[in-house]
């Protein structure tokens, strides 16, 4: 009789919490989250102080800038061209509604940083340093000046054969259309570091322009400079050894 | 007179020929006639007599498992030539042994019987076992009998006494035993049972247990009166209870491990029982578990004494009398004793319980009695006929001259002198210089050479469109060849291992049709610099022809030591953990070599550690894939039981993250780690068969703090992973009801509570998730119906959070609305993907009529042996919501690559069956025909594929083997097609071959065959299949003939 007592007892013990757990699993351990940020509307920044995220933000193959609290383009989708969907709207629809001039240049860094922090492409690290340019230009930050030359360096080093596109009034189609044609980023870079009338930014190696090209041979490249008027036959080459 | 004369002599010769006739007619009579079989007792003792001859059993426990085999193998099943082959070498032995009976657990049919009887003397013990492993009780087969169930006594009852019935005049037969330790296995449990004290639980089972077997002696003695009854009792446990309740039994039958002497055994039984005592096994291994080495001596030496003092308790020696002989434990080893389904081609040196009689290798908390190693013949290698042979070892030399002996003729003195007369040292030589010779046909050296194959294929294959362009000249034509040589290794007793080359001749160009192992070896086109003239540095593409030619195909090492085992693998297939208390199923099984070798992937890799004595239940496995597919990680496993509760703890920690896919384009996993609990309780207070299993997971703990987002009433809001989020519960309650056996489950997953694989069981085909973010109730009804048995099961799931819509971005008034993109496992802490929301329902229905050989074990296509036996399985499940994005491995950049869309909400379905046919013994015929209407698992485009397939393979004579199947609609054959939802209007495949030697193993004979194959292409399938060369393709074709050499 005593066993059976304790039998009981024993099932006793065990039922309570048994049940507690069943309740548990019934009832449903968790839920939905709720809090965090609503980030449905981000600003963007209309100043031109730049702090750093890290050392080589905005500078292939870093991609820090896409952890950096102050982007606003963190989480913000941003497509590249798709040849599957061409009328899609691409990065370039989001930098067109960047304000331009001064209150848009450092929005214009993070979009363009962030792009390439996600794609790697030679059009993306240009445009990212051409924003250092314009940061520079606005601030006269000696820190964002070096970053802006260890970007277009970028360019060249990592993306020489890349090329990116425009379209001009100059080529249409015979239904009218512009017709894109396409520059090689070398030259577009040693461009922006060599002649500024197209920008009216400052040089960022300043002085005499050949100081930029001994610059850019310091780096390994021998540069051609465009001629008047055109401006469209400048040669960037790799120096040999 | 000449006239009478002739019909004298007619009359003379007819009378002659009558008397002849007759003659024949009764010495036939009386070589047919079955065996009058009887115990007699005087005052000198007990004594056996068949036809009123003494008869002192000198048996063996006999039976044949070939290697790679276990104890579904069915000697019966084979061609008469083959089993007469087995008989003819076994019973040979054992006759120049002077065996003169045996017992096996198979049941012999009654005309092998007679052939063992007649052709080598030897008589036999029918020995039903009466569901001492479970038996089929109303269509359902049970693995605990309950003898006190009225059902399942009459069916048992019933079963025997028909058998006594088949056998009663089988020539051969010595008598009938029951049950085999009978009393070690009263393991079921019941209301009434289990409210008795724990002391009384058994003897309350084992009064049921012995009360049937009396019922079923009593019966069959009314069948058989010529045959004595007896039981198979583990040791003498319950004497009394069978004193009390064995009141039909002619002899007593045990197995007794007590070492070298019986001790009191004899004495016992002759006061409570006065009966003859047989043994139904006794002996010893030749294992020393202490030394790790074989020990033939140890075993030959415990033998002899034991003989001995059965011959000294025999009838007319002046002791108990009561000894009448019995059946050494056993013939010849059989490696798939230890874990029983493992290892089966290895024999296992692991010692599986404890036994002190056995002093030779006992030591304290060591195991040392090894189950593999009991034979007083090892198991040899296969001869001439396909026969495994039989090694003898010195214990069949003792036996031997033991058996020579008539202990009714020799005086116990006479006995004792000839026995302590044996020259041992004489006879341990024999037997070392016989292993040596033995060893050295198996080469079992520190490294050796074990065999190994030959591969040759020649191909001819086309396409449509290169046959109309170009007729005859379209066909291509290969040939490959390769090699595998197998090594063994045994540098010390404690290590042994084994490892295979893989040698490439030319590697046949069978893609994209089939991509087979050796695509290592395929050109490779490259792009180098070359000097021109010496001096001008030229880009060139050139093609690498001669790569990897010779690599490592598999490798494994095992330490077997006193505190742990060690184990390196390499490629070499493991299990899962889903039995060991792995709940999550953080270790996934690696057993589809073939499906790896085909992108030449290498796992498992790795090194465990199990621990024994003081470390037992500890488990350590690191290694750079312990799975297909793994990161590199080190894993470690406790498990233990407290107060009847079984708990397991693990953790996994990543420590990297693999750089190459799994296959070509299955994804990486980021680096991550999993903790888990798992608890397992027997809740039979409540309910007999009522379990309850508890899991609880801490995963990717690592993520904590992660970004994501998440859109809520239209508002996208920037979260992060917090603590709560890596938690995770899952419980699964098992219970009867109505005779039915039930249970439901739940499984919460926080949104990076990420598990692994889970454990799919009895074929479901239910939307299981190794992933988080859910919140999941299953629940299911196994009944059983006779041979039938009904499966429904159900599954609901929730997400905690919902896949991501994409969702463009805009700007506007110096401000941005980020828009949305799918989420992905690589930028995103989590994702939904197969884990999405799910409402599923399934309904299996199986038809089995031999349950000892269950339908959905993984080798049921080659160990079903049921006539017929079949499935049908409906499964429909509504995804009620969108995936995120699933990924690829893009193996250019060696990184994962996003779809960027996800899969859309879907109403999938599948109808399946599986047929397995035995119509004659010569045959076999597994059929599957599947019916689905299923999404990709991975491109969102292309919509969901409904699509059909059939297979079969027909095995005919063990020897012919024809594989074939036709697929419409469905998928390609590799992971990628369902990735890239690449589907072909038509597939069709027909392989033949034709085993050339005896072992009738289709992947290891030698064999020589021939396959064809034939693919229809469309919108739906690879642009460079269905394009070629600019002209629409409609078919591909490729025939491929065979040889493999087995050597």
């Amino acid at each position: 009789m005593r066993n059976r007592h304790s039998i009981k007892t024993h099932a006793a013990l065990f039922r309570l919490p048994l049940m507690v757990l069943i309740a548990l699993i019934t009832v449903g351990c968790g839920g939905s989250n709720s809090g965090g940020t609503n980030i449905t509307s981000i600003p963007l920044p209309t100043d031109t102080l730049l702090n750093l995220y890290c050392e080589n933000a905005g500078v292939w193959p870093d991609s820090c800038v896409a952890q950096d609290p102050q982007n606003p383009y963190r989480n913000v989708v941003i497509r590249e061209f798709d040849v599957n969907n061409p009328d899609a709207e691409t990065k370039f629809a989001l930098a067109d509604a960047i304000p331009e001039g001064r209150t848009g240049a450092k929005a214009r860094f993070y979009l363009w940083a962030t792009a390439l922090a996600r794609r790697a492409s030679g059009e993306n690290q240009w445009y990212t340093a051409r924003a250092l340019h314009e940061l520079f230009n606005y601030n006269e930050d000696p820190v964002i000046q070096a970053q802006a030359l260890k970007a277009y360096r970028s360019v060249l080093d990592n993306f020489f054969g890349s090329a990116t596109f425009f379209e001009c009034c100059a080529n249409l189609d015979p239904n009218g259309d512009p017709v894109p044609f396409s520059i090689p980023l070398n030259e577009l870079t040693a461009d922006d570091l060599y002649r500024t009338d197209a920008t009216g930014w400052t040089r960022l190696i300043p002085g005499d322009p050949l100081l930029t090209i001994s610059e850019m041979a310091d780096w390994g490249y021998s540069y051609q400079p465009a001629t008047p008027p055109s401006f469209d036959n400048g040669v960037v080459s790799v120096n040999d050894g | 007179m000449a006239e009478i004369s002739f019909f004298r002599c007619i009359k003379k010769i007819c009378g002659i020929l009558i008397a002849i006739v007759a003659l024949s007619a009764s010495l036939m009579s009386q070589a047919y006639a079955a065996d009058v079989v009887t115990t007699y007792k005087d005052e000198g003792g007990w004594r056996l007599k068949v036809n009123g001859e003494d008869f002192f059993v000198k048996g063996v426990v006999w039976g044949y498992s070939p290697r790679n085999q276990n104890y579904t193998y069915n000697l019966w099943g084979e061609s008469d030539d083959f089993i007469r082959k087995v008989l003819d070498y076994d019973m040979g032995l054992m006759r120049a042994a002077n065996v003169n009976a045996i017992r096996s657990f198979a049941m012999i049919p009654p005309e092998w019987i007679t052939y063992i009887y007649q052709e080598h003397g030897i008589m036999t013990v029918v020995n039903p076992l009466m569901g001492r492993y479970g038996a089929t009780i109303g269509g359902r087969w049970v693995p605990n009998t309950d003898y006190s169930d009225e059902l399942t006594r009459a069916v048992l009852k019933a079963e025997v006494l028909e058998l006594v019935e088949k056998y009663k005049n089988t020539p051969g037969v010595l008598m009938y035993a029951l049950g085999n330790e009978s009393n070690y296995g009263l393991s079921w449990s019941s209301f009434e049972i289990e409210n008795l004290p724990e002391g009384e639980r058994n003897t309350e089972k084992a009064r049921y247990l012995y009360s049937l077997f009396n019922e079923v002696m009593k019966a069959g003695k009314g069948i058989d009166p010529n045959h004595p009854f007896s039981i198979v009792n583990g040791d003498i446990q319950y004497i009394d209870l069978i004193a009390e309740y064995c009141t039909d039994m002619d002899v007593l039958g045990t197995n007794a491990y007590r070492g070298k002497s019986f001790t009191s055994l004899w004495r016992d039984v002759d006061q409570k029982l006065d009966l003859p005592v047989l043994f139904f096994e006794f002996g010893s291994d030749a294992f020393n578990a202490r030394t790790g080495q074989e020990d033939q001596k140890a075993q030959a030496e415990i033998l002899k004494e034991q003989w001995q003092e059965m011959y000294n308790k025999s009838y007319g020696n002046g002791e108990e009398g009561n000894a009448i002989g019995g059946f050494v434990f056993e013939w010849r080893d059989e490696w798939w004793k230890y874990k029983q389904t493992e290892n089966l081609d290895i024999q296992d040196r692991t010692a599986s319980w404890s036994n002190q009689a056995y002093l030779f290798d006992w030591a304290p908390d060591q195991n040392n009695m090894n189950e593999e190693w009991f034979g007083i013949a090892a198991l040899g290698t296969q001869n001439s006929d396909g026969v495994y042979t039989a090694r003898p070892r010195m214990a069949y030399d003792v036996l031997s001259e033991i058996w020579k002996m008539d202990p009714y003729e020799y005086k116990k003195a006479a006995i004792n002198q000839e026995i302590e007369d044996m020259n041992m040292d004489y006879l341990e030589l024999k037997a070392d210089v016989r292993m040596l010779k033995e060893e050295s046909v198996e080469q079992r050296k520190i490294l050796h050479f074990e065999g190994g194959s030959l591969r040759t294929e020649m191909l001819v294959k086309g396409t449509q469109a290169g046959v109309n362009e170009q007729g005859d000249f379209g066909d291509e034509f290969s040939n490959g060849e390769m090699v595998f040589l197998d090594f063994g290794f045994a540098p010390t007793d404690k290590i042994e291992g084994q490892f295979s080359l893989n040698v490439l001749g030319n590697v046949a160009d069978t893609e994209p049709l089939e991509l087979q192992y050796g695509r290592r070896g395929n050109p490779i086109r490259v792009r180098a610099v070359e000097l021109e003239g010496g001096t001008v540095p030229v880009v060139k593409d050139i093609t690498l022809r001669d790569r990897d030619r010779i690599e490592i195909y598999d490798f494994s090492a095992e330490y077997t030591g006193k505190i742990f085992d060690l184990e390196a693998f390499y490629h070499t297939p493991r299990y899962h953990w889903g039995y060991e208390g792995d709940f999550y199923g953080l270790i996934r099984e690696t057993t589809d070599m073939a499906g790896q070798d085909i992108w030449n992937a290498k796992a498992p890799q790795g090194v465990q550690f199990d621990g024994k004595g003081i470390f037992e239940g500890l488990t350590l496995l690191v290694g750079p894939e312990v799975y297909w597919g793994a990161n590199p990680k080190a894993v470690v496993r406790y498990s233990n039981t407290f107060k009847n509760i079984d708990w397991t703890f693990i953790h996994s920690e990543d420590l990297a993250t693999s750089n190459d896919s799994a296959t070509a384009t299955a994804v990486t996993e980021v680096e991550t780690r999993q903790t888990t609990l798992y608890t397992k309780t027997d809740l039979g207070f409540i309910k007999d068969g009522v379990e309850l299993e508890i899991g609880g997971i801490i995963g990717s703990s690592d993520k904590i703090d992660d970004d994501y987002e998440r859109l809520d009433q239209g508002s996208i809001f920037e979260d992060d992973i917090e603590f709560e989020d890596t938690l995770g519960i899952k419980t699964r309650l098992t219970f009867p009801v109505l005779g039915a056996q039930a249970y439901v489950a739940s499984n919460y997953g926080g949104l990076v509570a990420d598990g692994g694989a889970p454990l799919r069981e009895f074929g479901t085909r239910l939307p299981y998730s190794e992933f988080g973010n859910k919140e999941e109730y299953e629940a299911g009804v196994m009944m059983n119906f006779g041979n039938w048995m009904v499966f429904p099961r159900g599954l609901y799931r929730d997400n905690l959070e919902k896949a991501l819509p994409n969702r463009d971005p805009s700007a506007g008034g110096g401000q941005i609305n980020p828009g949305l993109t799918p989420r992905n496992r690589d930028d995103d802490p989590f994702a939904i993907l197969d884990n999405r929301k799910a409402r599923a329902a399934e309904l299996f229905v199986t038809y089995d009529p031999t349950g000892a050989t269950p339908f959905y074990a993984w080798d049921n296509d080659t160990r079903e042996d049921a006539g017929f036996a079949f499935n049908v399985g409906l499964n429909y499940t509504n995804y009620d919501t969108p995936t995120d994005s699933y990924e690829f491995f893009l193996e250019e950049f060696e990184t994962n690559a996003a779809f960027g869309r996800g899969l859309p909400s879907e109403k999938v379905w599948e109808v399946s069956s599986r047929m397995v046919f035995n119509p004659t013994r010569d045959l076999r015929l597994v059929t599957n025909i599947i019916g689905a209407n299923q999404q990709s698992t991975g491109e969102p485009d292309g919509g969901t594929r409904e699509y059909y397939w059939a297979d079969g393979k027909m095995v005919f004579r063990k020897k012919h083997i024809l594989y074939a199947y036709a697929k419409y609609n469905a998928f390609g054959p590799y992971d990628f097609h369902r990735q890239f939802n690449i589907t072909f209007p038509y597939q069709y495949k027909v392989d033949y071959s034709y085993l050339l030697d005896e072992k009738y193993d289709e992947l290891n004979s030698t064999k020589i065959g021939i396959r064809g194959l034939l693919r229809g292409v469309d919108d739906d399938s690879p642009t460079n299949e269905f394009l070629v060369e600019g002209a629409e393709n409609e078919y591909l074709w490729q025939v491929v003939a065979y040889f493999n050499w087995s050597f």
